[in-house]
């Protein structure tokens, strides 16, 4: 049939067609005769965007401030993630040029490479901090926290920080044990620094440490590494593996 | 062809666009400024969809973080900006449903209670046309036109994707009526529209 010698009828048709109602053979039917016939094509486009407008025109409903919080923090993510690779990669090719052996942890190119791995962490970070929400409205000064994570991107160390009582708190949420010989050591990794040691962790399943403000501000990520027991000697850098990080956030919910 | 007030005011279109270009350049104020100026009808946009809050405000996340990977290639798709934005949380939002069909059962029913105080109304919904598009403005124009329950079925059939068996299951309403209903409705757009072609 020459639909375009009916032209109501192929208006009505391309109405139907981008409002979604005309269906099976014979949506299959119009859009085989407007991949052959240019004015068939036209009519559906036009009736495409018309009714793409139907989008603009619903009543305004003012999203709670915490979803702009939640866009802004993965878009931190993944612009920290991108500038991470892009560092990771720099240095790989460094590295392959001029090896250098020992005092990898120094490396802040490597750090960042170890929190590159864990976007997906971060991701859960945010998402597991949201959760969280409602119990931390108990601690209403919280204002930084950070979801550490193991290598498995699961979540195994909850990090708050509280400007009040200038008090960093870490309670662990996975089953990880390290074992009677061993303590895990807090780290604030900030770009362009050595890591910070911020604590030791004894066996228990929390602890609270004294910190200020300025011992979280502008640290994007913290990690905790694996030393023997006590930690490292004051002053020093991490000497064992990295086994969880994650980013900091600063909550501004 | 029927006056069109807004002919005469500067294009909120062009605004819009150049803060797209400025997100498609990583431009993180940009998007800020986009979502200031967009997220309630956006938002509004993805709470008829999905109809809960919480649902809604996942999809404008994901949209937005959409617009950020995507707004470089905004100016190929030829659509008024809003348009656009509208289309990318349209998609998001059925995406979401697609995702919740388990949940179906109890969407329906919060659904059919808000129906029924839509249905009953013949009055068009308070919709604000502020940073609308000509067309946008001209699809009001016609919708207007059309009674209250033509109205809402072409509108869910268009926003949710529903065919018409679809929206006579949850309007509780016969199919034929649906039928006639969208085939009217279209009909009297077909002739509105084209006024203002």
């Amino acid at each position: 049939m020459k639909l375009t010698a009916h032209p109501e009828l192929l208006e009505l048709l391309a109405a139907s067609h981008a409002l979604g109602t005309l269906r099976g053979g014979a949506r299959r039917r119009f859009e085989a005769l407007a991949r052959e016939q240019a004015p068939v094509r036209a009519a559906a486009l036009v009736w495409q965007g018309r009714l793409a407008s139907m989008t603009e025109l619903q009543p305004s409903v003012v999203p709670d401030p915490a979803v702009w919080t939640r866009i802004r923090n993965m878009i931190d993510a993944e612009q920290a993630k991108a500038a991470i690779e892009r560092q990771r990669d720099a240095a790989n090719a460094r590295d392959a040029a001029r090896p250098q052996p020992g005092g990898w942890l120094r490396s802040l190119a490597l750090w960042r490479g170890a929190t590159a791995a864990g976007a997906l962490a971060t991701v859960l970070a945010v998402v597991v901090g949201l959760n969280l929400r409602d119990q931390l409205q108990n601690a209403p000064a919280v204002q930084y926290v950070a979801v550490l994570s193991d290598d498995q991107s699961a979540a195994s160390m909850l990090v708050t920080f509280d400007p009040k009582k200038k008090q960093l708190s870490l309670q662990r949420v996975g089953s990880y044990s390290e074992g009677d010989d061993k303590s895990l050591q807090l780290w604030a990794l900030a770009p362009g620094a050595a890591p910070r040691s911020l604590g030791v962790m004894d066996k228990a399943p929390g602890l609270r440490l004294a910190a200020s403000e300025s011992d979280v501000h502008a640290v994007p990520t913290l990690a905790v590494t694996l030393e023997a027991k006590g930690g490292v000697p004051a002053g020093s850098g991490p000497k064992g593996p990295v086994v969880f990080k994650g980013a900091l956030i600063e909550k501004t919910i | 062809m029927p006056d069109n007030p807004r002919m005469t005011a500067p294009s909120p279109d062009a605004e819009l666009m150049a803060l797209i270009d400025r997100i498609g350049h990583r431009d993180e104020a940009a998007l800020r400024q986009l979502y200031d100026r967009t997220s309630p009808k956006l938002m509004g946009l993805a709470m008829r969809v999905v109809r809960q809050r919480e649902w809604a405000e996942d999809v404008l996340q994901e949209a937005f973080l959409t617009v950020w990977r995507v707004a470089g290639d905004y100016r190929s798709s030829l659509s008024p900006p809003l348009a656009w934005l509208g289309l990318i949380v349209r998609s998001r939002a059925l995406d979401l449903l697609r995702r919740r069909t388990a949940d179906r059962a109890q969407l329906t029913q919060e659904f059919d209670e808000l129906m029924a105080d839509q249905m009953e109304s013949d009055a068009p919904n308070p919709v604000d046309t502020a940073d609308a598009s000509e067309q946008a403005w001209a699809l009001h124009q016609c919708l207007a036109q059309l009674e209250g329950k033509q109205r809402e079925v072409v509108s869910l059939a268009y926003l949710r994707e529903m065919s018409h068996g679809e929206l006579a299951e949850q309007l509780k309403l016969p199919l034929g009526t649906v039928k006639t209903w969208i085939r009217r409705g279209l009909e009297k757009l077909r002739v509105c529209m084209g006024r203002f072609a």
